[in-house]
């Protein structure tokens, strides 16, 4: 399948990266590992004029310690994440769901960024041109209705990144950088919840780095799939524990992934957020599961998460 | 000689592999010829609908495209296997039948191009109800899709033997169930590719396929080309599985387009191509009734079997009946009734598939399961209580010559200790068994033998030609030892020439399980012709009798004076010297019974011999999740003697992959006409990490015709595989499944259904 | 449009080329090159049939712009032979029988050479790993497993 036409950019300062992006007023994409951005240009999902290949840009490929923080370059590869020491040690959650993100080749050439910042999916989202003409223009590809959905008001592709729940759990932050300046915000706050355009990020805006807070935690991440390996989240659910508190990320099931607090980790915390993510999960039959399956998981999975902990952590 | 075999029987290195580590193996898509034109294909956006025109004309104002076709530039010919079936005109003109059907298509110079000539073909259509189950196209008003056929049904299979109602109605035991499955994708690493290119009035094609002999009729008739002007070539195949068995609609296209533009044509298909617009396995909805007596006796058994048909007939009458045939072929059926309806719907073409008939095969055996549970007895007693045994007939009149069933049955479950397990069960797990029977070969005319040419050279070496094809299970390599062990010399003295069909002779292909037993038993023949010739001229120069004298590494010699002997590369050229190379022939044709046909005349001898296995799977249910997981699977296998035992444990393995772990994870879904997971990221075939620990059991036992003893290698375990893993699903749960595959969403839902059976 | 120039030590031979912009690696390795051990099976990262090495790490060729590498080395099936002989991941798959219809062969082979590389005695289970980033068809993947411990024995 070949690619549509586009031009070639190599940028080697985001400055650089910024400038290409809006002499092609912004009809344009940032390019790190291509596992996410390379099928959807397949695909036709999108035409931009220029790719601006921002792997050569020192700054964003560094994974340095720093305060009590690991700041990650967001073209640092989960291969590389997955064998950083400090995550090794500290952020068994994270460990975890870096190790399940896709295979191995993948994690080696996908990046952190991109796969915080991949685009949702949807089984009859993710085809090619001739097949989603046949069916006729959703909401995300800019038609007017939902083709999973009948007479949906949003669209409800999933999100299905493995790591951002992770991230969100150990209170990660995400360093943005466009042409109006610099920001730090939330891991959450990257996402809009809406299907169609899934993050917050503004056009030409650049994921700069993550902050992750080094502290000892406790966690794992548990990952409904149908396959051991390659395969997208149909669930996932990332628990990290600490100083007696826990977090709670759910991915793979809406728009967008969610996370929750519990004050104290017992029985009965656990029940009641099992409880309250089930409520909040809306998936639609656009997974190879069924609907009220996965949302059924994201209860169980939740509940099976914590008394792995209890058991000891690891998978 | 078949007692002191030194090649036959040992766990050689396949002949092809080298080309293929080095990746110097050439594939369809791989091949280049001087002006080579790229092709795409415009296909339908519509399930169901009727052409009012097509206008390619737009495409060929594009600079860079050199011809544009559409089915009006065909000869009005529609294929189909059987007279009977003939209604696919691969490019259509009157409607299309589904998404992604072939509708026009366009040469040029390169991709970019052709995408955009065929952007500027115009097809008007007016689109028609469509109709998507089989079930409800069956019914009175529901959309016709063939004119010729009414209520949608393609083919009706009906076999009644005995009396049927008459033996249920005094059964023990009787139990009705319903079984479904969805179709799955055959999902070949290689998409679909054809390269043709028309010269002088001769059209050459290099395509995956398992039998050039048909392909090339097939297409000699569509485009009205004399068959020795039409020469298929050979190329390596990245799997087939049954669905590189028969004519596609590429085939056509690219033919058409080659004639237009007197230009080689390429045309490769993308992944999802591949899966909507080349073949499909059948969905299946299966309605099993069993009698039993007390003692676990099979007294009667009435099915009704629905396969989704697709839009067109394909290899209708076929796929209608194997999933029965290779039934009643593994036990003994004094009644049994059959209707086997084959249903068009609005979705792609169909074909046969290695694994075929899995809701009907696994139903049968869980069903059995339950039965026998019921009655107190144990599923691998029932088994072999009605097993069938060498010199049976089965229910439709074939005679089973030599059946290892038995051995295999007995070794697996000794293997998996399944008595005990199966009784004394632990929790969440379970064991079961599946049973199957193979034949080799089945009816398919004059086509139905293989003739092979064999010449020495004259430095000693050989040249096999074959019309055998090979689509990565070894077929090759298989010929290759079959003559080493026949002539005395290793297998790298031997040239293949096979697959092509100017040179070789016809060949049933490798679709109907007979390359080992067929094809190879025609090189055998030819091989001891040829052996003869060098024996007797030995004889003759080393001055002892013929009866002295063994081929053993690349020398004929006396047996009882060593020290007497030549060269193979000598005696051939002493032939030359007489004008008389070594060259000869040999054919092998099966027993059959030609008065057999699949709808009209459903008993006679279906093929020479039958191949049996058994296959056991070990699993744990997760009751929280529904999820599967498999541990363990242990395949035994009679198979006759393994002509290559490495070979037959690759096929074992990889179809308790494909058949086996495929029961928990493929499936082709569907919303209307469209395929939602045509793809290799949704459609999921099993990774190395979702495989079970894998024992391979090779049942070695000697079929009195086979070459050196040799069966069909393999394909029981694709055709049991499931019905194991099925079995031991109900083992563990004490549920019958009701559809596959067994995600685990509807495991989860058969266990919130059934809350409390144990 | 404008080409790229791009600079590629495609198996150790240094090579200067012009692609298009949009060209993908497995493109140029395939029809510039003739390197056609590296297959197009899916084309969207899922299978791993066109996988080369990267500077020795194992990458998707199907997912990667070929002005993306400029300056890097790449190494095919084509470039695996070492002084005429096959690598021992080459032999071990002759000889464990792990090669069927051989169309995942090359890339099942270079996503072992790359967990070579950087683990030279893998475990069983690091090797199922690896390999679960590839699809085959044929095998059920046990003697291609079988291959790659036999061919890890042989290089220590």
């Amino acid at each position: 399948m070949i690619l549509p036409k586009f031009e070639y950019k190599k940028a080697r300062t985001i400055e650089e990266a910024l400038e290409i992006y809006s002499q092609y007023n912004g009809e344009a994409f940032y390019l790190a590992g291509g596992t996410d951005l390379v099928p959807l240009l397949k695909h036709r999902l999108f035409n931009p004029k220029v790719v601006i290949d921002i792997k050569g840009i020192e700054e964003l490929k560094t994974i340095t310690k720093k305060g009590g923080n690991l700041l990650v370059g967001p073209n640092a590869t989960l291969y590389e994440l997955k064998g950083t020491p400090e995550i090794q040690e500290k952020l068994p959650c994270l460990f975890q769901s870096l190790d399940a993100t896709s295979c191995e080749t993948l994690q080696m050439r996908g990046t952190i960024g991109g796969n915080i910042m991949q685009n949702t999916r949807c089984l009859q989202y993710n085809k090619s041109l001739e097949w989603r003409t046949a069916r006729g223009f959703c909401y995300k590809m800019g038609g007017k209705t939902c083709n999973v959905v009948l007479n949906a008001k949003a669209c409800y592709s999933n999100y299905c990144g493995d790591n951002a729940p992770s991230l969100m759990t150990v209170d990660a932050k995400a360093r943005i950088v466009g042409p109006t300046g610099e920001k730090t915000i939330k891991v959450e706050k990257l996402f809009s919840g809406d299907g169609k355009e899934p993050f917050t990020v503004k056009p030409g805006e650049i994921l700069k780095g993550i902050i992750i807070p080094l502290k000892e935690t406790k966690g794992a991440y548990e990952k409904l799939t149908v396959r051991g390996s390659i395969d997208y989240p149909l669930v996932g659910v990332a628990v990290t524990i600490k100083d007696g508190s826990a977090k709670v990320g759910v991915t793979g099931i809406g728009p967008c992934p969610r996370v929750y607090e519990l004050k104290e980790v017992n029985e009965k915390e656990i029940n009641n957020i099992a409880d309250k993510a089930y409520e909040d999960a809306k998936p639609v039959l656009n997974a190879v599961l069924t609907p009220a399956y996965r949302k059924k998981m994201v209860g169980v999975l939740i509940k099976r998460v914590f008394k792995r902990i209890e058991k000891g952590g690891s998978r | 000689m078949d007692d002191n075999l030194k090649i036959v029987g040992k766990r050689v290195v396949r002949s092809d592999s080298y080309a293929k580590v080095t990746g110097s193996a050439l594939y369809t898509a791989d091949l280049k010829l001087p002006g080579m034109l790229v092709a795409k294909v415009l296909r339908s956006p519509y399930p169901h609908a009727k052409i009012i025109s097509i206008d390619v004309s737009g495409a060929l104002k594009v600079p860079g495209v050199k011809a544009a076709v559409s089915g009006f530039d065909a000869y009005g010919v529609k294929w189909g296997v059987f007279r009977y079936t003939q209604d696919h005109a691969m490019l259509p003109t009157d409607k299309v039948r589904y998404i992604g059907e072939d509708v026009a298509a366009v040469a040029a110079v390169d991709e970019e191009t052709a995408l955009e000539g065929l952007s500027r073909i115009k097809v008007e259509y007016e689109p028609l109800d469509a109709v998507f189950d089989p079930v409800e196209s069956m019914k009175d008003g529901a959309p016709q899709i063939h004119n010729e056929y009414k209520n949608n049904i393609n083919i009706h299979v009906h076999i009644d033997v005995g009396e049927v109602d008459k033996a249920m109605a005094k059964a023990y035991l009787v139990r009705e169930d319903t079984f479904k499955a969805a179709g799955e994708a055959y999902a070949m690493m290689e998409p679909y590719a054809v390269v043709a290119s028309y010269a002088n009035g001769y059209l050459d094609l290099w395509m995956p396929n398992a039998g050039p002999h048909v392909r090339a009729k097939a297409l000699s008739n569509l485009l009205k080309i004399p068959l020795n002007r039409v020469r298929v070539r050979h190329i390596n195949s990245g799997g087939a599985f049954g669905g590189r068995s028969e004519v596609a609609p590429g085939d056509l296209v690219a033919s058409l387009l080659t004639i237009k533009s007197g230009r080689p044509v390429k045309l490769v298909l993308s992944r999802e191509e591949n899966a909507t617009s080349s073949r499909q396995v059948h969905d299946i909805v299966a309605t099993v009734k069993t009698g039993m007596k007390k003692d676990g006796t099979i007294v009667a058994k009435d099915y009704k079997v629905i396969y989704d048909g697709g839009a067109y007939s394909s290899t209708g009458p076929i796929a209608t009946s194997i999933p029965f045939y290779v039934y009643e072929e593994c036990y003994r059926f004094p009644n049994v009734r059959y209707n086997g309806y084959r249903v068009f719907t609005n979705k792609g073409i169909r074909g046969m598939y290695g694994c075929h008939g899995r809701a009907f095969l696994a139903g049968n055996e869980a069903q059995m399961d339950m039965m026998a549970k019921e009655l107190g007895l144990d599923p691998v007693d029932v088994r072999l209580k009605n097993g069938l045994t060498a010199g049976e007939m089965t229910a439709t009149k074939s005679k089973i010559t030599s059946c290892g069933l038995k051995d295999t049955i007995i070794e697996a479950s000794e293997k998996t200790n399944f008595k005990k397990r199966w009784k004394k069960k632990e929790k969440n797990r379970g064991i079961g068994m599946g049973c199957v029977a193979i034949m080799c070969g089945f009816p398919m005319g004059f086509r139905s033998g293989s003739s092979c040419y064999v010449k020495i050279n004259d430095d000693g070496q050989v040249t096999l030609v074959t019309g055998l094809v090979d689509n990565g299970q070894g077929n090759e390599s298989m010929v290759i030892q079959v003559a080493s062990e026949v002539l005395g010399v290793p297998m790298e003295d031997i040239n293949l020439v096979n697959a092509d069909t100017e040179v070789t002779n016809l060949d049933p292909g490798a679709y109907s399980q007979a390359a080992a037993y067929v094809g190879a038993n025609a090189v055998k023949a030819a091989c001891e012709n040829v052996r003869k010739r060098l024996i007797s001229i030995a004889s003759e120069k080393l001055g002892v009798p013929e009866s002295d004298i063994d081929l053993k590494d690349r020398i004929a010699y006396s047996i009882k004076q060593p020290d007497k002997r030549m060269p193979i590369s000598w005696i051939a050229r002493e032939a030359f010297f007489r004008g008389e190379p070594i060259v000869a022939t040999g054919s092998f044709f099966p027993d059959i019974d030609f008065e057999r046909e699949w709808v009209t005349r459903p008993w006679g001898q279906m093929a020479g011999t039958f191949s049996f296995g058994t296959s056991v799977a070990e699993v744990e249910v997760d009751y929280e999740t529904g999820k599967i997981i498999v541990p363990r699977f242990t395949a035994a296998h009679d198979c006759g003697r393994p002509i290559n035992p490495m070979a037959v444990e690759g096929q074992m393995e990889g179809s308790i992959q494909q058949a086996g772990i495929a029961t928990i994870t493929e499936g082709n879904m569907w919303y209307r006409g469209f395929l939602l997971n045509p793809d290799l990221l949704e459609y999921k075939v099993p990774l190395a990490c979702d495989m079970p620990e894998i024992d391979t059991i090779i049942v070695s036992s000697h079929d009195p015709k086979g070459p050196f003893g040799a069966k069909e290698g393999g394909l029981t375990v694709r055709m049991n595989a499931y019905s194991a893993i099925a079995c031991a699903f109900t083992n563990a749960t004490g549920i019958l499944f009701e559809e596959l595959p067994l995600t685990p969403d509807k495991v989860l839902n058969l266990l919130e259904k059934n809350k409390g059976v144990k | 449009m404008k080409t790229v120039k791009v600079t590629i030590n495609v198996n150790n031979e240094k090579i200067k080329l012009q692609v298009k912009p949009y060209e993908t690696l497995l493109e140029t390795l395939r029809e510039r090159l003739a390197l056609t051990g590296a297959k197009e099976a899916c084309s969207l990262g899922s299978c791993g049939s066109c996988t080369v090495l990267l500077n020795g790490t194992p990458v998707r060729s199907c997912l990667i712009l070929t002005p993306e590498v400029d300056g890097a080395s790449i190494t095919t099936i084509e470039g695996l032979k070492e002084d005429g002989k096959l690598h021992p991941l080459q032999e071990a798959f002759m000889e464990k029988g792990a090669v069927q219809c051989g169309f995942c062969t090359s890339g099942m082979i270079m996503t072992a050479k790359g967990l070579l590389n950087r683990n030279k005695k893998p475990s069983r289970a690091e090797i199922i790993k690896s390999i679960s980033s590839n699809i085959c068809r044929c095998t059920g993947y046990k003697k291609i497993v079988e291959a790659v411990e036999e061919a890890s024995k042989k290089m220590a």
